[in-house]
């Protein structure tokens, strides 16, 4: 039981647990590598048997309505169990088109999603995502209804129906959907057997219908759907983390050395404890970050924060983890390195420490201080 | 939307939000300016008209359950008052009486002991220091040696206590003392003696400290007489009574705002020396917000727990660590901002406000030192919490 959370948290959160171990862990992970897939087409049909999709949509598109909190305590459950899971993609998908003022253009795909007749994940960039980065590489041309460019690092882009395309750069902002035939996809894998999809837009004629916010709203709803994204994954690193320290400690109590588990030694003790109290601290930066997201009450900073904490914590954890395992880790037999190499995938996904870091400072410095 | 680093996910009700206002008028109603944002030490005896004010409002003892004086105040209360207290640069009251020995004598305190030493904690007419430390014990402290035999009515005590914050100024010390030296466990033959410091026999002398001021103190005991009645709980039982205290303290020594301050001051420092600009140090204090970020995400939520006595045990050691390193590596940012001035012995002016950044710093050391090592929490955090071997 976790102490943070309400008693119908903790129901939640021990069922999402459940179902997370029952389909994913390291060898489930290995499969799926050794298979190409680049998501677990088994365990998303569970996670839509769950429901866990439909916690985020409005009660008025058949949803729930209850926020982002909860969802990530599935997605932390996700993360512990190394699951490749669309989870927060296809949630901020949902969400966002539930939260737009025409819902006539996204009843249709939220439906679709929740029943899981398609799958649509955001195809977005923020510039904190790539330090350095400004000028977008996609432009919509609200006159002709036409997108051209690229956008890059798209997840699940491989597994994809369709794609909710979100641009907030550039003179003219859009939300809209766009099915994967009309899109050109190339897919790279990354080290923990997911990958990343690079779209092509060549003049792609994006149908009224199919648009469903541009101006202020298409901004607002892709700042929102940026957020969400780098929250979910947080969230996931928070559990990856979290698991990544577990494996360790089993296996310092157990292995032995100069006759004695080498856990009893006090540099290993002490390097747990670190990765400990940051996983501890980041648990609740990202749980606080998330309860005032939900209530809407958040600063913009916060959500860059916790994406920075979150990814440096992972990372340094999963290292810690390595090393305390000496050479067994540096094996590919063995399965800490598989949380490692989630780790790096997660920590870049939706921007990184760097990334997010120099947004935090961007968007802090001006007003800073309080009280006296 | 201004960023605010200093009430971070702060949890107040309608109730405490007034309670809030309430004392935040109070203080700058009643606020010694002269006390306020000083960059070196007060000493106990220039802070007691502070605490007697605080104390004729009826806010000197949050913590304290009302029948002995105190507000018996919720945790949010308590830190809503320490809030507001640091938040416009005023000292608080010294923790020895109000948050250490007095809430032992509440605990495990005769009537008679009670009535004699709670009152004048409260007014602050006396002022206590702790007496644990020795020079031969201090991370291991159930080593101490300071001995206590029962002579008749009186224990005599002889040995030699270190490290004693005000130990210079305080009338009264409690001491861990040795009184069954074949005891094993070590700490089972250890007591907790309330010891008069006029008593002859004793004699104190000042440590200067790597900041220079005298912060500390050392006591020489000779045949010290105390009378029996100043045992506080039962025989060899000091051990257990000094570990009740359930770390209510760190709640306020472990707050963030501590660490808000200092890099509010990085910050400012920053801009009256240009370091402000340099790109390099833009990313090393964000990096340092987003953990101050965290740590008050985790402070709050201990806090809530804390107040609903359902706090899990790893809490107070980990803010002690967390808040302690994270304070540190504040004060060291501060020094770092203030580039060719870092070093400098004298106050620096920024604005109309006086900073010295080599004291911050130095005063900073002592948090992760201080009433047990952060090595120490450390090796509390690997054996209880994380279960690893010895």
């Amino acid at each position: 039981m976790d102490l943070l959370l309400s008693e119908q948290q903790n129901l939640f959160a021990e069922t999402a647990a459940r179902l997370c171990l029952d389909h994913g862990g390291p060898k489930r992970l290995r499969a799926l590598r050794a298979a190409g897939a680049d998501m677990d087409d088994e365990a998303w049909r569970a996670a839509r048997g769950a429901e866990w999709l439909a916690t985020v949509v409005a009660e008025d598109h058949g949803g729930q309505g209850l926020g982002a909190f909860d969802l990530a305590l599935a997605l932390e459950q996700a993360g512990r169990q190394l699951l490749l899971l669309p989870l927060a993609e296809a949630a901020a998908a949902a969400a966002t088109m539930s939260r737009a003022t025409d819902t006539s253009r996204t009843a249709g795909a939220i439906a679709d999603l929740l029943r899981g007749a398609g799958l649509i994940v955001p195809a977005t960039e923020a510039a904190s995502w790539r330090p350095g980065a400004r000028a977008s590489g996609i432009r919509y041309d609200s006159r002709a209804g036409v997108l051209d460019g690229s956008i890059a690092f798209v997840a699940y882009g491989d597994s994809a129906d369709a794609f909710l395309v979100a641009i907030d750069s550039g003179p003219q902002p859009v939300l809209a959907i766009v099915p994967r035939s009309n899109v050109s996809v190339a897919t790279d894998r990354n080290v923990d057997g997911s990958t990343s999809s690079r779209l092509a837009f060549t003049k792609v004629h994006v149908p009224a219908e199919h648009v469903i916010a541009t101006g202020v709203e298409a901004r607002k709803l892709t700042l929102y759907l940026q957020e969400f994204l780098m929250l979910g994954s947080a969230a996931e690193l928070v559990g990856l983390a979290a698991a990544a320290l577990e494996v360790t400690l089993d296996y310092v109590k157990l292995r032995q050395q100069f006759g004695k588990p080498i856990g009893s030694f006090q540099v290993l003790q002490h390097r747990a404890v670190d990765s400990f109290i940051d996983i501890e601290l980041n648990r609740s930066l990202v749980y606080r970050v998330l309860a005032a997201y939900d209530a809407g009450e958040h600063h913009p900073a916060m959500v860059s924060a916790a994406k920075a904490r979150a990814s440096r914590a992972a990372l340094q954890v999963t290292r810690a983890a390595l090393q305390m395992h000496g050479a067994i880790g540096y094996t590919e037999e063995h399965d800490i390195g598989l949380y490692y190499k989630r780790a790096m995938t997660l920590a870049a996904r939706y921007g990184g420490e760097l990334g997010h870091t120099g947004a935090f400072s961007a968007l802090t410095l001006e007003g800073v201080g309080g009280a006296p | 939307m201004s960023w605010d680093n200093t009430t971070l996910f702060a949890d107040d009700t309608p109730a405490d939000r007034a309670f809030r206002q309430e004392v935040r008028d109070w203080i700058a109603a009643n606020l010694p300016f002269e006390l306020c944002n000083r960059a070196t030490r007060i000493d106990p005896p220039e802070l007691k008209p502070w605490h007697r004010k605080l104390y004729e409002r009826g806010w000197i003892a949050p913590h304290w359950p009302k029948e002995h004086g105190g507000m018996g105040a919720t945790l949010t209360q308590q830190i809503i008052l320490f809030e507001e207290i640091i938040r416009v640069g005023a000292p608080t009251p010294y923790p020895h009486g109000l948050n250490f020995i007095g809430p032992l004598i509440i605990d495990a305190g005769t009537p008679e002991q009670r009535a004699k030493h709670l009152p004048p904690i409260l007014t602050g007419e006396v002022t206590w220091c702790q007496g644990y430390s020795e020079s031969g014990a201090g991370s291991d402290l159930a080593s101490l040696t300071t001995r206590a035999e029962l002579d008749g009515d009186d224990f005599v005590v002889n040995g030699h206590k270190m490290w004693t914050t005000n130990g210079h100024f305080a009338d009264w010390m409690f001491a861990l003392v040795r009184t069954d030296p074949k005891a094993q466990p070590r700490h089972a033959g250890i007591s907790m003696l309330l010891i008069d410091l006029r008593s002859p026999g004793i004699t104190v002398k000042p440590i200067q400290t790597i900041k220079g001021d005298a912060e500390f103190a050392e006591e020489l005991l000779v045949d010290v007489r105390v009378p029996r009645e100043n045992l506080l709980g039962g025989l060899n039982d000091g051990w257990k009574v000094a570990n009740r205290l359930l770390g209510s303290e760190r709640f306020t020594t472990g707050h963030p705002r501590n660490a808000a301050v200092l890099l509010n001051k990085a910050r400012q420092v920053a801009e009256v020396t240009g370091t402000l600009r340099e790109p390099g140090f833009l990313q090393k204090l964000a990096a340092l917000e987003i953990d101050l970020l965290a740590f008050s995400a985790y402070y709050r939520h201990a806090a809530a727990l804390h107040g609903e006595q359902r706090a899990p045990f790893s809490m107070a050691p980990v803010i002690k660590i967390a808040g302690g390193e994270l304070g540190q590596r504040a004060s060291e940012l501060l020094v770092e901002a203030a580039v060719g001035f870092g070093p400098l012995a004298d106050d620096m002016t920024v604005g109309n406000q006086v900073v010295n950044p080599a004291a911050e710093m130095f005063e900073m050391r002592r948090v992760t030192v201080g009433s047990g090592a952060v090595e120490i929490q450390r090796n509390i955090i690997a054996k209880r919490v994380l279960g690893l071997p010895s």
